[in-house]
């Protein structure tokens, strides 16, 4: 049950940060200023970048599938 | 991809991973895990790149390059009413795409040429946000001007190849060629913006209108 806590809001901080970065890549890109790449790309980027590495590290450290669990728990036996 | 489809693209995707945002447990199911991988991975990703590649596309044109009130100077000198200018002569007369007028010019035409052009830009930005701007006439370009720009569309030119100048020395032309011979800058085509020496006799073209 914590394990599903745990990923849920894993799940919610990384929409939150690819949301906060879309947005601004969606402001930059109205933002017609020099300047507006290299918030794209320092600022947006990173925020999307860290939400999907945080949303892939969701799906690696989530909690066992009960199939897979099971089994390891047979192994054991 | 124009900007308003990749911005709407943009605001899909985060209205979407809204939802995941606000229910994170409907990734327990199969079409949950698709939507969160589509939300959270596919879509942030790709439209990371188009933007970035419509910014780029965008970061080539003339108006682009002018936003910044330090070039207005140059800006101008593309309407300035005087073939000599080789500016104004190139973009007046088309000889340079209008709207990327800069950037065909001061580009890199070799190797990851834009991709050099576009850190050129970014100390461009350094200089006009943290360093003390210089005055229009004081900017230097990085490094002389390479002639393998202007070969890049003059190389095979009747104009250029028969031009009677370029012939007059049959050392002329190899010269150029092996850009050891400087287009711009050996007394040839010096007159180029000129930005700071126009005097008061200068006229400027009106564009046509």
């Amino acid at each position: 049950m914590r394990s599903g806590d745990s990923l849920n809001r894993r799940l919610r901080i990384s929409g939150i940060l690819v949301i906060i970065g879309l947005l601004v890549e969606a402001l930059c890109l109205v933002w017609s200023r020099p300047i507006a790449f290299v918030v794209l790309v320092c600022l947006g980027g990173a925020l999307i970048g860290l939400g999907v590495l945080l949303f892939l590290y969701s799906l690696v450290s989530g909690p066992a599938h009960p199939a897979n669990a099971s089994g390891v728990a047979q192994d054991k036996h | 991809m124009p900007t308003i489809a990749i911005v709407i693209l943009i605001l899909f995707s985060a209205a979407l991973a809204g939802v995941v945002v606000a229910r994170p447990a409907i990734t327990a199911s199969s079409a949950g895990k698709i939507l969160a991988f589509g939300v959270l991975f596919f879509l942030p990703l790709f439209s990371l790149v188009a933007g970035m590649d419509n910014e780029m596309e965008r970061s080539k044109s003339t108006a682009f390059c002018l936003s910044c009130h330090i070039m207005d100077s140059y800006g101008k000198s593309l309407d300035i009413d005087d073939p000599s200018y080789l500016a104004a002569a190139h973009f007046q007369n088309h000889r340079v795409p209008a709207d990327e007028a800069c950037y065909t010019c001061h580009t890199n035409y070799a190797m990851f040429g834009t991709f050099k052009a576009k850190l050129g830009g970014l100390r461009h930005l350094y200089v006009y946000y943290l360093k003390k701007m210089p005055l229009p006439q004081d900017i230097k370009l990085h490094e002389p001007f390479n002639n393998r720009e202007c070969l890049h569309c003059h190389l095979g030119a009747r104009s250029f190849e028969q031009g009677a100048t370029h012939n007059a020395d049959p050392a002329t032309l190899p010269a150029i060629k092996a850009n050891t011979l400087s287009c711009v800058s050996s007394g040839c085509h010096d007159v180029v913006h000129n930005v700071g020496h126009w005097g008061d006799k200068v006229k400027f073209w009106d564009g046509g209108s």
